[in-house]
């Protein structure tokens, strides 16, 4: 095996060779399994929160530079040992509980925002063959643990026992259940082209191999692709979305009455379900940890890093949106779109079909993957265009009524004022 | 006993533990809880049947959606701490839940019972045979459900009807949502009208602060008010 297959395969040497070594301590069994199986689950809890380290790190730093700030700058080169106090400080914190509030809720809900949050990780693939448990219904998985979330966020607001909280909390359930779903809605189309709904399955028809034409589902899909990055930003609760904490209003949403390590495992929470969905976003439109020369674990990283980057660029960048707006844009934009993109895309994967196999079944024109692509890629664009300009025209009708009515009103009233209801007499 | 035996009973006692403290707690919001911890275990329940989809899709609908309504039904009355977990209606619920009982342990259990011309009960369940251990779920079972629903012959009718009884209820209520809105929108024009008139009048002759568009002859009367 030459050095080139050992760094590409490092994950895998490695993680076979841990469970080899536990195996032939204790003998095979089930024993070693759950040995092995805890380890592997120790060691990705701890790279994960070593990450969500990092990634406060670098959200600081880089919100700081698109708004013409510094950042973190004093603990170590770069402020690089800013998250390793912040960890100390939340440590040494005085861990408060509110007098009236409901002890046990009130406790147990960071710990399940961070366990649920945690759990997703179980079923991404890092590399070819590395994944914690490869389950048929991965995407599914991933956004039914992600649910439970909400669950932990209304516990966290009821058990305050603050109106703040229990604001926030409200705003989350209408947010966090409304995003979800675009969100499924958006998978389907990757699982309508993939044909499964196992990430390793989507990763594997996303490379280049065993005919596969190695182009990334956001080439075949790019309305799904920004619909689903829109509705994980949402689903996040991160700004421009971040009205569950929005800290103009509701001085920070659900967990006002947190402190210490409390509000730290919300903070990972928040942090480690951003890096799921970019983790998800990644695999399922960008190939996951497909691409030449470098790893794929490392070409995993960079892919994740990239769509994060998004996520900050837009933190720094965009104001915060009106509830009303955060609804309109769910329920009248997003679905519908999605709806017809969905039909859409049923339609010409069925029509156009890239293997002979699938032709003599169900009939369908033969057509080159790349063809294939780029018919759905017009399709998609087609669809958003055409969406944004129905939306376009309906917001001006819309303002324009709004307008002319309000001016009928005020001289009608301005009219009445002034006693000459029958109409104004001429100059 | 295997250690599937072992799990099914512990996770049997978390859904029946559930189960029992969302009828005794005193809180309705700890009973709402409770309620997510008994819908947990039944999730745990399908994992041990090696049916990932079933789990996923109890997770998502039912901790995920259907626990968040309750819980804002909670929320919303007012007795959320009670006296008495039981009000007067508990000697018929005792019945309706008996009687339900009765009739899945009649159709479902091991026991062959005749009723008149009918025999109930001792269900052979398909594949199974007695002290032997269950099949092994088929690889393809995920694509075996999905053509059963789309499949005429099978659950075709059926999922479709779901599909438009859902549909149905999803325009009824974006129906009922739309009239109030619109009615709320209107009352709001209303006095946001009201009030502008009011400050005219108190402000008299003194021009406001006019929208763009206000025409001349508008303004032309309240001047020659301001002169008699």
């Amino acid at each position: 095996m030459s050095v080139i297959d050992t760094v590409n395969n490092l994950l895998k040497i490695v993680s076979d060779g841990v469970a080899g070594l536990v195996e032939g301590i204790l003998g095979p069994g089930l024993g070693a399994d759950l040995i092995t199986m805890g380890l592997g689950a120790l060691v990705l809890c701890t790279i994960v929160a070593l990450v969500f380290m990092g990634m406060t790190w670098a959200e600081r730093k880089v919100v700081a530079r698109i708004q013409n700030r510094v950042g973190p700058n004093q603990a170590g080169p770069f402020g690089l040992l800013q998250p390793i106090a912040d960890g100390i400080k939340m440590f040494t914190k005085e861990d408060t509980t509110p007098a009236s509030a409901d002890r046990w809720v009130y406790n147990a809900a960071p710990l399940i925002i961070a366990t649920f949050a945690l759990v997703t990780f179980a079923v991404f693939p890092l590399a070819p063959g590395v994944v914690g448990t490869n389950l048929n219904i991965g995407v599914f998985f991933v956004i039914a643990v992600g649910s439970a979330s909400t669950v932990a966020i209304l516990m966290a607001g009821w058990g305050s026992n603050n109106k703040y909280s229990l604001l926030g909390a409200f705003r989350t359930v209408a947010q966090l259940v409304g995003y979800e779903v675009p969100m499924l809605l958006n998978v389907i189309p990757v699982i309508l082209l993939a044909g499964s709904m196992g990430l390793a399955d989507i990763v594997q028809r996303q490379t280049l191999a065993d005919g596969n034409p190695g182009i990334p589902f956001i080439l075949y899909l790019p309305l799904s692709a920004l619909a689903f990055f829109i509705a994980g930003v949402a689903e996040t609760g991160r700004s421009p979305f971040d009205l569950l904490e929005a800290e103009s209003e509701i001085v920070a949403g659900f967990h006002v009455e947190y402190s210490g390590m409390k509000f730290a495992l919300f903070m990972l929470g928040e942090y480690v379900n951003t890096l799921a969905v970019s983790i998800v976003f990644a695999t399922l439109f960008l190939g996951g940890y497909a691409g030449p020369i470098l790893p794929p674990y490392l070409w995993l990283a960079l892919k994740t890093a990239g769509v994060f980057f998004v996520f900050m660029w837009l933190r720094g960048t965009l104001p915060r949106v009106r509830v009303d707006q955060l609804m309109s844009l769910n329920w009248k934009v997003l679905v519908p779109m999605s709806i017809v993109n969905i039909i859409a895309v049923m339609i010409l994967a069925k029509l156009f079909v890239t293997s002979p196999g699938l032709q003599a079944a169900n009939g369908g024109i033969l057509v080159t993957p790349e063809t294939q692509a780029a018919i759905l890629f017009v399709a998609n664009v087609a669809i958003l265009l055409s969406g944004l300009a129905i939306v376009a025209r309906r917001a001006r009708v819309l303002r324009l009524a709004e307008e002319a009515e309000i001016e009928s009103r005020r001289e009608a009233n301005r009219a009445a004022v002034s006693g000459f209801a029958g109409g104004a007499p001429a100059r | 006993m295997t250690i599937s035996q072992v799990l099914f009973i512990v996770i049997s006692l978390v859904v029946l533990g559930g189960g029992v403290m969302v009828v005794t707690a005193r809180n309705l919001f700890h009973a709402a809880l409770f309620l997510i911890v008994s819908f947990f275990g039944v999730t745990g329940l399908y994992v041990l049947l090696d049916a990932g989809f079933f789990a996923a899709a109890q997770f998502l609908v039912y901790i995920g959606a259907i626990s968040i309504l309750i819980i804002f039904a909670v929320m919303l009355t007012r007795g959320v701490q009670l006296a008495q977990p039981a009000n007067s209606q508990w000697p018929a619920a005792l019945v309706v839940s008996v009687i339900v009982f009765a009739i899945m342990a009649l159709m479902l259990g091991p026991v062959a019972v005749t009723i008149g011309q009918r025999q109930f009960g001792s269900v052979s369940w398909p594949n199974v045979v007695e002290g032997q251990p269950a099949p092994a779920v088929p690889d393809d079972h995920l694509v075996r459900l999905g053509q059963s629903f789309v499949d005429f012959n099978q659950y075709g009718a059926a999922f479709l009807l779901t599909a438009v009884l859902i549909l149905v209820a999803m325009v009824g209520a974006i129906w009922v949502a739309r009239d109030r809105a619109l009615k709320d929108v209107m009352e709001e024009r209303a006095e946001l009208a009201a009030e502008e008139a009011q400050e005219a009048m108190l402000a008299g002759p003194v021009q406001q602060p006019l929208p763009l568009a206000e025409t001349r002859s508008a303004e032309a009367p309240a001047a020659s008010v301001a002169h008699h």
